[in-house]
This record gives C-alpha cells, sequence and structure tokens, in this order.
C-alpha cells in the first residue's frame, strides 16, 4: 500500500471527523474511504477511529499517530518539492548541506539571509553530515556545503574557519551545576551524548581525544543527532552533552574552563565553485557568527600542560 | 528564627571547612584586576611554614643588592640538622649546596634545616624590615624552626622529637602550645598573604628575575593533597607553600588558567582533632580554594564578594 497516501486520507479524516465530508473534500465517495481506512488499520495493526452511527472519534492510537503523520505527509512534500525543483535542472537553486544540529534559528538566518542576498536564486538546504557532505560535493550532488573540522577536504575548497567552544550541558540536580565554569576532568565518570560518529567523524575522533587530554572518558556514549533526544537524556540525568547553551528548563549551560573543545566549521565547495558560492559563503559566515556564536579561528590555541613534581615523570 | 536561617544559608566554603573538621581563614584574589573572595580574612594566623615565603623574597632582595651569592655553596652539619619529616633534617651525613639550592629544598619539600640556614644568613629584622615595605604590617616572622620545635618541646615537656610527637596527638597538650598563637608566633593574615603573593607574581616584590626565580621554586613545590587537590587539570598550574603544625594545615599559592587567569589564594585552617592524618583537612584547603577561586572567574559577580 501507499503509506503516506493513507496517511494522508488519515488526517483529512480527523480533521473533519466525519467520512462523508472528508470524502467530499477529497472529492471521493464515501465507502472507497472508509475502506482504505479499513486497510490503514490492517497496515498498522490497531483501530485508529471508533465508529458508531452518530459520530466518529479517535481512538488513542489514533491520537498517538497524528503528529507522527503529520511529520511523514509534510516531509514527503517537501522532498518532492526540492526534488522536482532540482529534476527541472534550475540554476537559480543553490544546494546547500548543512549540519544537522544547526538548529531551527540557525537554519532560518540561512535562507532569509541569501533570500535578501539574492531573490532570484533559492537556497535549497539539505540537513547533512560533514562525511555526507564531502561524497555529495565531489559527486556534484551539492554546490556548497558547511563542513565540520577536521574533514578530510582533498577535491575541495573552502571559505573562512569559524570556530566556537561548547560548553557543557548538566541536568539541574547536577552537583557540577555548583561551579561557575566546570572542567572537563570534572565530568570522569558520566555518559556523554555526542553527535554520532558516521555523520561527523573527524570532530567526533577530536572531541573524544580532547576529552582523554582532559581526564574524561566517557563511561558510555550515546549517539544522536536529534538534539531533543540529546536534551532528554540531559534532563533526566543519564548523559551530559556538549554545545551551546539550551533554553530548556531543567537542563544548565556551564562554560568549560580553558575552552578545551574547538568545533571548526567552513563552508566548502568543489574545485570549481559554482556560481553562487561566493554569496553562500557571505551569508554563511555572517549568520554562523550573528546567530550561532562563532567566531573567526584566531591562531590555534594550544593546550599546555602545567608541570607538577608529583605527577609528571618518576615520581 | 533567624539563627535557622542563618545556619541554612551557610556559605558553601564555610561548609566545607566544617565538614572537613576545620575552621578555615581564606582570602582569594584575582592578580590581574583585584577582585577578591573573603572568609575570615583580616584575621592573624599562624603562618608555620609558610613564613617561608618572605624569607626567600628577602633571600632574593639581598642577592640583588649584593649582600649574599646565590650561588655561594654552604656546608651543612650535624649541629645545622632541625627536626621535620623531609630534606637536610633526616639526612645523615653533611652536605654543600649553594644558597638557592638550599631555598629549592626549603620550597619544593619545606625543608626546615635549609630554611634556618637561609634565616641565619637573611636575619629576621631584615624579613620584616621588608615586610614594613610592602606594607605587609601583620605579618611577622618571629622564629625561626629550630625556635618552633624548641619551644614545643617546653611547652610540652617532651625530650625529643618522638615524645613531642606522641604528646601532640593529646587534645590538653595542643592547646597549650604557644606555637599555635598568631600573637606568640610567625603570623600573617590570608589576605596580607595573597598580597604578597600577587607583588611575587606581577613582579613588584623584588626584581623581575628574582619574582621569575621565586614563582619557579613555589611550582616545584611537591605536595599534590592540598591547594593543588582542588584543581586536578593538566593545564592548570598550581603554585603553593604549605605550613603544618599540630591542628594547623595551611597554603597559599598562586592558581593560573589556560585562559590566563591567575588567582592567589591564602587557606588557613585549624583542627579540632589532634590526629595527624586527615586527608580530608587537607583536601578541603583546595576544594574551598576551588570555590573561591570560581566565583571570582564567574564574571555575574561583580566587585568584592564578603562571606
Amino acid at each position: 500500500m501507499d503509506l503516506v497516501r493513507h496517511l494522508g486520507y488519515f488526517l483529512v479524516v480527523t480533521e473533519e471527523l466525519h467520512f462523508g465530508n472528508a470524502a467530499a473534500r477529497l472529492g471521493m465517495a464515501q465507502p472507497p474511504l472508509s475502506q482504505r481506512i479499513r486497510r490503514l488499520e490492517e497496515e498498522l495493526g490497531v483501530r485508529l477511529f471508533e465508529r458508531s452511527s452518530r459520530r466518529v472519534a479517535l481512538t488513542e492510537a489514533g491520537r498517538l499517530l497524528v503528529p507522527e503523520a503529520r511529520e511523514i505527509v509534510a516531509r514527503v512534500e517537501r522532498t518532492r518539492d526540492l526534488m522536482s525543483d532540482l529534476a527541472r535542472g534550475d540554476a537559480a537553486v543553490v544546494r546547500a548541506g548543512v549540519p544537522a544540529d544547526l538548529g531551527a534559528a540557525v537554519v532560518a538566518a540561512l535562507i532569509a539571509g541569501f533570500r535578501d542576498r539574492r531573490p532570484d536564486v533559492r537556497l535549497a538546504p539539505v540537513e547533512m553530515g560533514t562525511a555526507a557532505q564531502v561524497a555529495a560535493l565531489l559527486e556534484g550532488r551539492l554546490d556548497v556545503g558547511l563542513l565540520r573540522h577536521p574533514a578530510d577536504v582533498n577535491g575541495l575548497d573552502h571559505g573562512p574557519v569559524l570556530v566556537r567552544h561548547p560548553g557543557v550541558l548538566l541536568a539541574e540536580g547536577d552537583e557540577l551545576t555548583a561551579w561557575a565554569t566546570v572542567h572537563l576532568g570534572d565530568l570522569a565518570g558520566r555518559d556523554l551524548v555526542l553527535f554520532p560518529r558516521d555523520a561527523e567523524p573527524g570532530l567526533y575522533d577530536d572531541t573524544l581525544a580532547a576529552c582523554r587530554r582532559g581526564g574524561f572518558v566517557p563511561a558510555e556514549i550515546i549517539s544522536t543527532d536529534r538534539a531533543e533526544f540529546a536534551l532528554g537524556l540531559v534532563l533526566s540525568g543519564t548523559a551530559v552533552a556538549f554545545g551551546a547553551p539550551a533554553e530548556v528548563p531543567g537542563v544548565v549551560w556551564r562554560p568549560l574552563a580553558g575552552a578545551p573543545l574547538a568545533w571548526r566549521c567552513s563552508p566548502a565547495w568543489r574545485a570549481e565553485p559554482g556560481p553562487y558560492v561566493r554569496d553562500f559563503t557571505a551569508v554563511a559566515v555572517q549568520v554562523l557568527k550573528d546567530s550561532a556564536g562563532m567566531v573567526d579561528e584566531g591562531a590555534p590555541p594550544t593546550r599546555r600542560v602545567a608541570p607538577r613534581p608529583a605527577t609528571g615523570f618518576l615520581a | 528564627m533567624s539563627a535557622m536561617r542563618a545556619v541554612g544559608a551557610v556559605n558553601p566554603i564555610e561548609r566545607v571547612f566544617r565538614e572537613a573538621g576545620v575552621t578555615g581563614w581564606l582570602h582569594a584574589a584575582d592578580i590581574d584586576d583585584g577582585r577578591e573572595v573573603a572568609l575570615r580574612a583580616g584575621e592573624p594566623v599562624v603562618l608555620a611554614s609558610v613564613f617561608k615565603v618572605p624569607l626567600l623574597v628577602e633571600l632574593h632582595r639581598q642577592a640583588e643588592r649584593g649582600l649574599l651569592d646565590l650561588t655561594e655553596h654552604v656546608r651543612v652539619t650535624a649541629a645545622d640538622r632541625v627536626g621535620g619529616g623531609t630534606g637536610l633534617g633526616v639526612m645523615l651525613d653533611d652536605a654543600t649546596l649553594s644558597i638557592r639550592d638550599l631555598a629549592y629544598l626549603m620550597m619544593a619539600v619545606s625543608d626546615n634545616t635549609a630554611a634556618d640556614v637561609l634565616l641565619a644568613r637573611v636575619g629576621r629584622e631584615a624579613v620584616n624590615t621588608l615586610l614594613d615595605g610592602l606594607g605587609l604590617t601583620t605579618t611577622r616572622v618571629l622564629h625561626d624552626c629550630r625556635d618552633m620545635l624548641s619551644g614545643m618541646w617546653a611547652d610540652t615537656g617532651a625530650a625529643d622529637q618522638s615524645a613531642l610527637t606522641q604528646a601532640c596527638a593529646d587534645p590538653e597538650v595542643v592547646a597549650r602550645l604557644r606555637a599555635l598563637d598568631p600573637a606568640l608566633s610567625n603570623r600573617s593574615t590570608p589576605r596580607e598573604m595573597t598580597r604578597l603573593l600577587a607583588m611575587i607574581w606581577r613582579d613588584e616584590a623584588a626584581g623581575a628575575a628574582s619574582c621569575g626565580a621565586i614563582r619557579r621554586l613555589m611550582g616545584l613545590q611537591v605536595w599534590p593533597h592540598r591547594l593543588a587537590s582542588g584543581f586536578p587539570f593538566d593545564d592548570v598550574a598550581v603554585s603553593g607553600k604549605t605550613g603544618t603544625l599540630p591542628t594547623v594545615r595551611n597554603e597559599v599559592g598562586v592558581v593560573e588558567y589556560p585562559d590566563g587567569g591567575r588567582y592567589a589564594v591564602a587557606v588557613f585552617t585549624r583542627s579540632l582533632s589532634t590526629a595527624q592524618n586527615q586527608p580530608r583537612a587537607d583536601a578541603a584547603i583546595g576544594t574551598a580554594a576551588r570555590m573561591a577561586i570560581d566565583q571570582l572567574r564567574n564574571h555575574a559577580d561583580r566587585g568584592a564578594v564578603h562571606i
């Protein structure tokens, strides 16, 4: 069955709560609509509606399905729109890879900023990790990307490198929230929730190496690129996360002493940049500075071990 | 009612001291902008071996003036040996060292014998004149290590070092020790000690080369259990000088962060218990220091924090 189409029927029925009205809205007769909803129920193995002669009501399963169905239908529509633009071979589209955890406000600012600069060109952002962006750039499936460093940029050029020093997100009840600044070593023994290594291999390894240098070997690493899920784990006290301050009740952000983590990012493109890459780079650099708290990378910070007689060599 | 509220509002640094079974005096200051955290920071305290810091400063100032040569070799014999568990005092044979290497032993392992040899060279009055010149008028160096120990022998009636150690397990005996009375002993205040440290770190206590040499020696102190225990981080430098007597555990030092922040901190404690081994009391010095420095680094708290 075409699950997406059936979910679309389902959503119309949930809005009307009347099979006759829903069928009329869909421009079809009532019996085939009823039949399709039944097939959806069979497919999912649950009853979605309580039907009586007088009224139609959602079951608990039906209520749970509504937001899921909305998201699936919307995503499929977005994908179709994007692909049809690309299929038209429209030169006035810039296909840009953006990291998954950039945040809604930054993505919106990126699109708006590009629209202001080039109203004639549409920016089509695609959510993609660095590894996938590198492959897509090399294969010509993306015009430009926002890469995390370190990355293998053979065959690519990249723009200015911006840097952000993430802090740590802790549950409100964590004893470490007593400190105004937290050292990496303070996190020893805790679990860490981090973006998946598949998506960001370079930054993942870099981050864990910095953690080990700083005395933090996570007991367990939970990988996710879903910010909500990561915050849920932090909120429950299960794990700590690195990142920017989160405006979430119950989650406390603290800077890391000495800024031991440096998350670098830059626009990148294939060796011969497409026509709008310069525009995208200018907009992206400005937006990442204004909305994502990134700054120009200065001299690479050197981490110095301060020797102590009792903890160094042969003591 | 207000008393109950006061108990509930015990500040976290005070709580650390209480939970470790000690009374604490603390001052911490940002060396570069002067902001401070203070707990009974103006009260006189017993320095114990912390007096070796002003002694070291005067030693370098006399070398600057040509009054002594830091590379001159000195023979230390059995007659010079003083009690204390480290350094020349526990060695069995005579030794010849340069004045600056004696200073190293005095700072690295709190060598009492080395300190007394140096104080005899420099003179107590010279140390106190230096302190007056630096505006540290509560800080006084009255005794060398030998005086301190012989005073304790007298107060306890002990005939030797071993008997003194046993006697000092008795709280009533400890209560009689004049060495533990700031009025009768080498003394300072937490605030004056951080001022001295800040002057050393800003090259103001002596010439820049001398201050550099003093900082080097303070960074070579071996003890990890007090101030340094609060900063178990590879990228944080801790320099310090401890001081220990029965029920007295002190350390003054400077903590330097990788972002350039540098903080002078002076922590003086007295324990109720006369037990010699109190790792919690030692560690409380580091924990309290980190809490104070954390407050200084929290730029939301502007100005002085009095607690």
